[in-house]
Order: C-alpha cells, then sequence, then structure tokens
C-alpha cells in the first residue's frame, strides 16, 4: 500500500482504497495508477504535483466519478462510484462534483453567462439565471456576461470556466492544469481565486499541476510518480 | 513522385481514418449519375424504341410519298409506270394485337412479288446491297404468297412455320398461318407481322390505300431534281420527302420531353453537389493546422489546391464506375416507365434494348467527376489559401461567415429578382432555356439566403425551444447557428431536394386536377367505345361501320358521336387531326376555349366550311392563333383552315386539329370511326345498354368504358406517366438525407470534445443523443421551411414557364395540400431517423478520451 493523507474520518470527502488503473494501448496494458491510496477531507485545497503520464489526470477523472478503478474503490462523500448506475453517477456529478480544464473547455456558441448556466440547465433547473450572474459577480466578470468566449482573455475565459464548475455548489471541484494555458501572473490570479473559494465555500479543491510555485496556494502538496504518490506535504 | 507522396498523406491518409465520409462522397457521387445514366439510358430505349421495325425493315430507299387517310393505290401505279429508273415500295404499315400474349407488334404489309423482284434485279446490278433490307420470305413460305392467311414473323412470336396465330387488326380478330420468318439480319428491334399487302388492305379496312410509298432513285441527277420531278406528278395533298422524316419529326416532338427528364434527373447531382462541397468544406476546415503546416513546410497554393481537386476527382471516378452497374439497373426500371407515357402521350413506342455503350461510360465518368471537381473547387480553393501560419480557431472561422450572411441575403435577393425577370422570356427553338435559369437563380437564391435564414431562426428559437424542449434543444439550435456555413450547406441540399419534390408535387397535383376538371367538361357521354389493343397516341384503329348504326338504335340510347382520327404532319411535327359531330352530341360543348367565348358559339362557327378548332398544344408549339390559316393535306388536296378558335386540351402532347365530321368528310371520305361516345336517354339503364352493346358488338373486339371509367383510366395512366418524376425525387431525397447522416456524423466527431465536456458538465447519455436528435429535427425543421418556399416559387416556374414552353399546357395552380403534408412529414421523419445512428455515437463517446485527447 502507498502513502495516504489519513483524515478525520467525519470530514472525509474522497476516499481512494488501494486504487489500481490499467488502460488499454494497442492492446497493450498500461498501468496508470498502482495500488494507490488517499484521503482527503471537506474544505481541503490538494494539489497533485507530478510529471505528465504520471496519473494525476486519471485520478481526478476517478475522484469526479468519470473513470472507475480496475481494483479497489472510490468513495465520493461516503458514496462508492463503481456502485452506482448510470443515472445515479450522472446525478451523483451534479450535485457534488464541478471540473475545470486546462484549456477553460467554454462551448464557442454560448455566452459566458450562458456557459455558466450550463451545469444547472442540464440537472434540470428551470430559472438559473441568478444563481450564474452571482457566480459570475464572484470571478469579477460581471460586466462581461453576454461576451462569446472568442471575445474573452484567456484568463477571464478560466475564470467563467470556475464560475461554471461553482455555480451548483459542488462539493468537490476538480482541477486539471487550470493555470497550464495562462502567464504566471494570470496564473497566480487564478490559483488566489481558488484559494479564496476554497476558505469562503468549504469546497474540496483536487487541482492536478505540474507547477510547484502552485504549492504556496495551496494547503497539501501530493507527488506523484508512475501512479504511485511519493510524498504528501501539508503545509 | 513528391505529389503522390504528398497526395497520399495529405489527402488519402485522413481518407481512409474515415471511411464513412469517403464512403458517403462516393455514394452521393454515384448516385447522382446512376440517375442521370438510367434516365439517358431508358429515354433512349423508350423513345427511340418508336423509329424501330418500322424504319429498319424500310431499306435504303431514298423518298417517301405519305397522305393523310392513306395513298390511293392509282398513285403506286402512276410512279410505277414512270419512265424512270425507280424503284416503288408500297406499303401499309399498322399495328396489331397478337390475342393470345395481348402483345401489340407493328403490322407491315409490302408487295411480295414486286419487292422481291426488284431486289432480285437490284443485286443484280449492284452487289454492295444494304443488309438490313427486307428480304423477300424464303421459298418455303413463298408459294402461299396468295394466301389471305399468310404472314411472316419474327422468330420470338411463333414456334415454327405453319403454326396459327391470331390477330386483333382494328376491332377483328382473325387467324393467321406463319409461313416463314424474318430473316434474323433484318435486325429488327421487338417483334413484327409481316403480311402481303393485298391481304393487309383487307385485313386494316384501308383498301384501295397504302400508308407509304418508299422510293429509291438513281444516283443521277441529283435527289433533289428527282424530288423535283416526281413532285410534279403528285397531287397537291399527297407528300413527298426524304425517307424518315417521319422518324425525325417523331424525334424532334419527343425532343422536349426528353429535354425536360434529363434536366430533372440532374436533380440528386446538384443535391449530391452541395452534400460534395459540405464534405469537402468540413474536410479543409478540420485539417487547415495540417494544411497551414505542410504550407510552412514548403508546399504551394496551387499543390494544395491540386491535392484537394485531386480527391475530388477520385471520388468521382469511384462514384461514376458504381454508378455503371447502377444506372443499368435502374434504367430496367425507368424504361418501362418512360415508355408507358411515350406511348400515351405521343407515340407508339416499344422499349428498346439498353445497352451500356463507350459514350454511356464517357457519360458517367464527365458527369460524376465533373460535378465531384466543381463542387470541391470553392473548398480547395479555400484550403489553398490557408496561411502557413494558420492559427485561427474555428470558432473565429464561423464568426466570419456569420458576419457575411447579411451580403449573402443581399446577393440572394438580387437573384431571385434576376429569376423573376429571366421567367418572362420566351423558349429558345422551343426549349425553355430562361425558365431553367430562373429555377437554377431561385435555387441559388436560396443557398444564399440559407445562412440568414437559419441564423435567424436558430436564434430567436433557442430561448423557446429551452423552454419547451430543454436545454438540449437550445445547445442543438445554438450549435447549428454557431456553425453556420455547415449547417447553411446542409439545409440547401436537404431543401433544394424537398423544394424538388414540393414543386414538382404541386405541378403534378395542379396538372392533375386541371385535368380532372377538363374531364368534367370534356367528357360528356355516358359509354364510349374504342377497338381492342393497346392504345397509343398515334394509333387510330376504326370500329367496323355497321356497329355505330347498331348502337344507334338500341333503346335507352339517345346518339352515338362518331369520333375520328388521322395522324398527320403539320411543319414537321405529328399532330392527331380529328373530326367530331360536333352538332349531333354534347362533344365539346362545355368544352373551355382560350377566347373564353361560349362553346356554342364557337362550335356554330366550327359548322362553317374549312373551320377548324386546335388545342393549346398545337397552338403553343406551331405560334397558331385563332384567325389564323392553316393548309393542311388532307386526301389529295391541300386544305386551307380557319382557326375559329382554341381549346383547352389534356389528352396528349402532339396537339389536335378538329374539324366538324361534316368538313373532314368531303376530303377524305373513310366514314369509319376511331372512337363511339354513347349518350344515353334519361331514363336508361347504364349497366343495361352496356350489356346490350356488349351483345351488339359481339363480333367486334370492342372496349366499352363507362364515363367513370375512363376517367378512372385518364387518370391511372396520368399518375404512371408521373410516376418517374417521384422516383427521381426519391433518389434526390434519399441523396440530402444520406447527406444529413454523414453529416451528422461528422458533426459528432468534430464535436467530440464538447459532447464529452456535457457529460463532465453532468449532462446524462441520454441527453447527448437528444441534442443531436434535436439537432438533426432543426436540420429538418429548417430544410421543409426553405424548401417549401423555394418549391412554391419553382412550381410556378414549372407550371406557367417551363410546362408551358415545353408542352404549351395552361395548368391551374393547385395546393395538393395532402401529399405535400405527407412528404414533408416524411422528410422530416427520415432526417430524424439519421440522426439515431450519430446520437448513439455521440452517446458512447468516452468524455475523458474526447476532453483530453487535445
Amino acid at each position: 500500500m502507498q502513502s495516504a493523507a489519513t483524515e478525520d474520518p467525519i470530514s472525509r470527502l474522497l476516499s481512494v482504497e488501494r486504487v489500481t488503473k490499467e488502460y488499454k494501448t494497442d492492446g497493450e496494458p498500461v498501468r496508470a495508477l498502482h495500488d494507490l491510496s488517499i484521503e482527503i477531507g471537506s474544505g481541503r485545497f490538494v494539489a497533485l504535483v507530478g510529471r505528465s503520464g504520471c496519473g494525476k489526470s486519471t485520478l481526478l477523472n476517478l475522484a469526479g466519478a468519470m473513470d472507475f478503478p480496475t481494483s479497489g474503490h472510490v468513495l465520493l462523500d461516503g458514496i462508492a462510484t463503481d456502485q452506482l448506475s448510470e443515472t445515479q453517477l450522472t446525478q451523483l456529478r451534479r450535485e457534488k462534483v464541478g471540473f475545470i480544464f486546462q484549456s477553460f473547455q467554454l462551448l464557442h456558441t454560448l455566452s459566458a453567462i450562458e456557459n455558466i448556466e450550463l451545469p444547472l440547465l442540464l440537472a434540470g433547473h428551470g430559472n438559473p439565471r441568478p444563481q450564474a450572474r452571482e457566480r459570475l459577480v464572484s470571478v469579477g466578470l460581471a460586466e462581461l456576461a453576454d461576451r462569446m468566449p472568442h471575445q474573452l482573455s484567456g484568463g477571464q475565459m478560466q475564470r467563467v470556466a470556475i464560475a461554471r464548475a461553482l455555480v451548483h455548489s459542488p462539493r468537490i471541484l476538480l482541477a486539471d492544469e487550470p493555470t497550464g494555458n495562462l502567464d504566471t501572473a494570470t496564473g497566480n490570479s487564478i490559483l488566489e481565486e481558488l484559494q479564496r473559494i476554497c476558505i469562503a465555500h468549504k469546497t474540496t479543491i483536487l487541482m492536478a499541476t505540474h507547477s510547484a510555485e502552485s504549492a504556496s496556494f495551496v494547503d497539501t502538496v501530493v507527488h506523484m510518480r508512475d501512479g504511485h504518490i511519493e510524498e504528501i506535504v501539508r503545509s | 513522385m513528391a505529389s503522390l507522396s504528398l497526395f497520399s498523406r495529405l489527402i488519402v491518409r485522413p481518407a481512409r481514418r474515415e471511411p464513412a465520409r469517403s464512403l458517403l462522397i462516393v455514394l452521393a457521387v454515384a448516385l447522382g449519375v446512376s440517375v442521370v445514366l438510367a434516365i439517358d439510358l431508358a429515354s433512349s430505349a423508350a423513345a427511340g424504341s418508336f423509329r424501330s421495325s418500322m424504319e429498319t425493315l424500310a431499306g435504303d430507299n431514298d423518298l417517301e410519298v405519305t397522305a393523310v387517310g392513306g395513298v390511293a393505290d392509282q398513285i403506286v401505279g402512276q410512279l410505277a409506270i414512270l419512265p424512270y429508273s425507280i424503284r416503288v415500295s408500297p406499303r401499309i404499315e399498322d399495328h396489331a394485337t397478337v390475342v393470345a400474349s395481348g402483345e401489340t407488334v407493328p403490322l407491315i404489309a409490302i408487295d411480295v412479288v414486286a419487292e422481291a423482284n426488284s431486289h432480285k434485279d437490284q443485286q443484280a446490278q449492284n452487289q454492295n446491297v444494304d443488309s438490313r433490307k427486307i428480304e423477300t420470305p424464303k421459298i418455303d413460305g413463298f408459294k402461299h404468297i396468295n394466301d389471305a392467311d399468310a404472314i411472316w414473323t419474327t422468330r420470338q412470336l411463333a414456334g415454327k412455320v405453319g403454326d396459327k396465330i391470331t390477330l386483333l387488326i382494328n376491332d377483328q380478330k382473325r387467324d393467321y398461318t406463319v409461313r416463314g420468318f424474318v430473316p434474323e439480319s433484318a435486325q429488327v428491334n421487338g417483334n413484327v407481322v409481316l403480311m402481303d399487302i393485298a391481304a393487309a388492305q383487307n385485313a386494316t379496312g384501308k383498301a384501295g390505300h397504302v400508308d407509304r410509298i418508299l422510293l429509291k432513285v438513281p444516283e443521277q441527277p441529283g435527289f433533289d431534281v428527282w424530288q423535283q420531278k416526281l413532285r410534279a406528278v403528285l397531287p397537291s395533298g399527297v407528300e413527298l420527302n426524304a425517307q424518315g422524316s417521319q422518324t425525325a419529326a417523331n424525334r424532334r416532338m419527343l425532343s422536349a420531353f426528353r429535354w425536360n427528364l434529363g434536366i430533372l434527373s440532374y436533380v440528386a447531382l446538384l443535391v449530391g453537389a452541395f452534400l460534395i462541397y459540405n464534405t469537402i468544406s468540413v474536410s479543409v476546415v478540420r485539417r487547415r493546422a495540417d494544411i497551414g503546416t505542410i504550407r510552412a513546410l514548403g508546399a504551394s497554393r496551387n499543390t494544395i489546391l491540386a491535392a484537394f481537386l485531386a480527391e475530388a476527382a477520385v471520388f468521382g471516378f469511384v462514384g461514376a464506375v458504381l454508378a455503371l452497374p447502377l444506372g443499368r439497373l435502374m434504367a430496367t426500371g425507368a424504361v418501362r416507365l418512360l415508355a408507358t407515357t411515350v406511348d400515351a402521350l405521343y407515340i407508339s413506342s416499344r422499349p428498346g434494348s439498353l445497352s451500356l455503350s463507350g459514350e454511356s461510360v464517357v457519360l458517367a465518368l464527365v458527369v460524376g467527376i465533373g460535378v465531384a471537381v466543381v463542387s470541391a473547387l470553392a473548398p480547395a480553393r479555400e484550403a489553398s489559401l490557408v496561411p502557413p501560419t494558420e492559427a485561427m480557431a474555428r470558432g473565429a472561422r464561423e464568426y466570419t461567415i456569420r458576419v457575411e450572411r447579411t451580403r449573402d441575403a443581399w446577393i440572394a435577393l438580387a437573384l431571385a429578382l434576376a429569376a423573376a425577370l429571366a421567367a418572362r422570356f420566351p423558349a429558345i427553338a422551343g426549349k425553355p432555356l430562361f425558365g431553367y435559369l430562373s429555377a437554377l437563380l431561385l435555387i441559388a437564391a436560396s443557398a444564399l439566403a440559407i445562412p440568414a435564414l437559419v441564423f435567424w431562426i436558430t436564434s430567436v428559437a433557442s430561448t423557446t425551444l429551452r423552454k419547451f424542449m430543454g436545454v438540449e434543444a437550445m445547445l442543438a439550435s445554438r450549435s447549428l447557428a454557431g456553425s453556420l456555413r455547415r449547417t447553411s450547406v446542409l439545409v440547401a441540399a436537404l431543401s433544394t431536394a424537398i423544394a424538388m419534390m414540393t414543386s414538382v408535387g404541386i405541378m403534378v397535383g395542379s396538372f392533375r386536377q386541371t385535368v380532372t376538371t377538363w374531364m368534367d367538361s370534356q367528357l360528356p357521354a355516358d359509354l364510349y367505345l374504342r377497338p381492342a389493343g393497346d392504345p397509343s397516341a398515334d394509333r387510330h384503329p376504326t370500329i367496323a361501320l355497321d356497329l355505330t348504326d347498331r348502337i344507334a338504335r338500341l333503346p335507352g340510347v339517345e346518339s352515338v358521336s362518331r369520333f375520328r382520327a388521322y395522324e398527320i404532319q403539320y411543319e414537321g411535327l405529328p399532330v392527331t387531326l380529328g373530326s367530331a359531330e360536333t352538332n349531333l352530341s354534347r362533344f365539346y360543348q362545355s368544352s373551355g376555349f382560350l377566347s373564353r367565348r361560349p362553346a356554342k358559339d364557337v362550335l356554330k362557327e366550327l359548322l362553317s366550311p374549312d373551320a377548324a378548332i386546335v388545342s393549346e398544344p398545337f397552338a403553343n408549339k406551331h405560334h397558331a392563333k385563332a384567325g389564323d390559316v392553316l393548309t393542311l393535306p388532307l386526301g389529295e388536296k391541300l386544305v386551307k383552315l380557319r382557326i375559329v378558335d382554341i381549346f383547352y386540351d389534356y389528352a396528349n402532347e402532339r396537339g389536335y386539329v378538329i374539324l366538324d365530321r361534316s368538313t373532314i368528310l368531303r376530303y377524305l371520305p373513310d366514314p369509319s370511326a376511331s372512337n363511339l361516345a354513347v349518350y344515353l336517354a334519361p331514363e336508361a339503364d347504364l349497366e343495361t345498354v352496356r350489356n346490350e352493346i356488349k351483345a351488339s358488338a359481339a363480333h367486334s373486339e370492342v372496349l366499352i368504358f363507362s364515363n367513370r371509367d375512363i376517367r378512372h383510366e385518364a387518370i391511372r395512366i396520368f399518375d404512371q406517366t408521373f410516376a418517374i418524376t417521384y422516383a427521381l425525387e426519391a433518389i434526390a431525397i434519399l441523396v440530402a438525407v444520406m447527406g444529413v447522416a454523414g453529416a451528422l456524423m461528422s458533426i459528432v466527431i468534430d464535436r467530440r470534445r464538447e459532447f464529452g465536456l456535457l457529460r463532465f458538465l453532468g449532462a446524462a447519455s441520454s441527453q447527448i443523443r437528444k441534442l443531436i436528435l434535436v439537432e438533426a429535427g432543426l436540420i429538418g425543421i429548417l430544410s421543409n421551411i426553405a424548401g417549401v418556399v423555394l418549391g412554391v416559387l419553382l412550381s410556378l416556374v414549372l407550371i406557367f414557364v417551363i410546362n408551358k414552353q415545353s408542352f404549351g399546357w395552361t395548368i391551374q395552380f393547385h395546393w395538393p395540400v395532402a401529399i405535400l403534408l405527407g412528404a414533408l412529414t416524411g422528410v422530416y421523419v427520415a432526417t430524424v431517423l439519421a440522426g439515431i445512428y450519430p446520437a448513439r455515437i455521440a452517446q458512447r463517446l468516452n468524455p475523458i478520451e474526447v476532453v483530453h485527447e487535445e
């Protein structure tokens, strides 16, 4: 068993228990995670740091119930993701998980505010506009609500993506290289934003990153290598 | 070599990676080309066959003598005794129905003895004899030459010499004995019956007359001189023309029909062109980064242009090769339908053999490669203009195109105005070239207006759609507006197919309604009689004279009107000359005339000497109007006939000249009738009288139709005539729906990251499926809207310009609502169904793979 960051069971939000994940590439099995365990509590800001291919993104996908372990279990808010039906998984994501991506992933055909509304609309909310506007205001882009994505800067796009990820008040925010496409100053401002959200809303954030500099913004840094956890550093 | 390598890497590999896209283009080309090929082959076979037996058996003659009502035997004698070395071959040319099989075959009668002697003389003089001339029946049958029941047939008609065959000629059945076979060397197309001229004159009721005299004249002193010399000895009403002029006239008559059908066959190809344009455009947009990289590595603009055009040419070539067997197969079905139409509207026809000649192969290749390359020109040019530093995102690219939609809408308006202007120009050489230009301009205008329409409708509708159909509908609508170019091309393709379906549907529906209304006035009699056998527009077998009198005397019969028809040529085109008892019956009493004068006034004038009325198609073809004088050869005289009025007529496209019976009998004294119209007394029972007529006609082979039967039959023939147009439209729609399916597939491939993202954002897989299906449905609705608007405009051009200029029929505009609604719903459902497979693919995408793959 690999090293684990044990949390108080009461505040534990994410439990990864002896997870192994294998993919097949050209028929050959490739092991992305190997017997990995970690527990993350509510309101923590955790950075997964390591080189490309070390398993960061795989861990994020398992945590977000977008993928399932080959062996072991992932429990999100106490619920084993591999035990859920397709409908229950969709419901789980709608209620508890928010995603942020390196390349922002905004829909070109929707304005900023419409992009933010999207998770609520997909979940069947009738009038998502007030919540979406509130989130947009919280990321400081109130005046850009009707701009189309191609009319926004990279930093603005990522803020819209953050607002979108938070609009349904998820318990956990999964961020995959959120500053990877941004310059240092903008990247830092995004990290500050995430830090603020984590504190203000008690939202757990699990962030995959290459950057060791991110460490100053998070409370736990998990160093990964070849599908294992090498070290966990708490600040 | 380097070019080949580049072509392979830039074009072939991506094409292999996307077999569905490649297959779609090839299929679109194949279907489009096969339709063109099928119609070309089938119309040649169906329309070309009318010359078949009559002409192939005519031999190597130079001139032909004809007269309305037949050429008198005396003229044969006069020509034969002229002091010139000319060969005179009189002929009877009629039709007979083989009773056993029901097949109607040409009946050709020649002067067997004279022909035999003449050919022997000729062979002696000249060893170089045309192998296709009639060979004298073989000796074993020759001794029966004077038998009234002797016939010679093609081998397919009889098992052996001596077999008995019953033929229906006019309204009489007669038994004949096969005395020999037409030699294979005669290369007769289809079956034929030959007999001696005397026997034929007796059987066909043409005693004292022949249908045609063929003349072979010596080479010296020249054809024109011979024509002048012979003309001088012939009465004025007897015509002397170069041999084959009848065939040429028939060809001219059919040219408009064949031309319009040919044009219609290109619709599927046009729809295919839109789809090729769309598919290659998508491919260019998708490969912009690759193209930019290749340009940066040293490829010139021309290299890129050539690579994409070569891709299109390869697709066109493969599609055309596939189209060859497919077109041949389609032609087999089409030829039957076309032959029926040609028979009903024009002339006796028999489907000829379908041959996939070298010309057909060239046509398929030229059309297939041509349409693919032309469709690819714009996207290929766009590819060649990609700068080496290509870095534009798709969103920005689409935005640029969105901005241009207003400009395009203005161009569309200008094109629509040009279309309206073009529709006002007259036909050129009988062909509605400006009508087709008008239709093309309308299609172009529609294609250019569609981006604005799509953008406007999807923008306005997206909020409403979200309210009623959920977020998926809003996303679908936004996505269509966001990929404006792709959506527009798709909608343009599908809407063009729908427009053709709508316009032809409206035209045919209007025509059908017009014909139905016309029949109300034109078919006032209670019963109609005609000789049994296949009907055809140019065959007018007669009914025994005494039958008319017997019927007229039956209790319950108020009157019998005799209609007699003859085949004539006017200004080099075949026309039907008819005579009716306009005073006696209610025939034409309620006819509609272009002058809008009351029918009784017009018919009163028709009773005056040498007066005629002509049908609208005749007036249109020959630019005739009321008050004009027609000069027609009747019997042996040239008669000047004054046109009293023009009547609406939809019976056939050849055109009618109608005289009162009293007028025609002065020139053509044969009193036999081609059809009888029987009017019953008010208290008479239809079935009782019908049975009595049947009993009276026990020795005549006539068909009796009630008024309802004949209308039903007319509408059946009408529907059969237009069945081919529906088939062509169905193929165009199929090509378009295939295009939608293919385009939705490429939408799924292009937007897989978006679909993956939606799953990350909480979308259920069923929502992704719904999104694609709503998108397909929206494409269907947008296409239906654009298609119906364009279709209605095209139908106006078809009805009031193209039809009028090609065929001369006045068609009253009519909305075939039920048919249109049914068809449009069908297309809509087909479009949604086309989305099912792409939706399933989208549903199965792995969101992790597609979101992280870049």
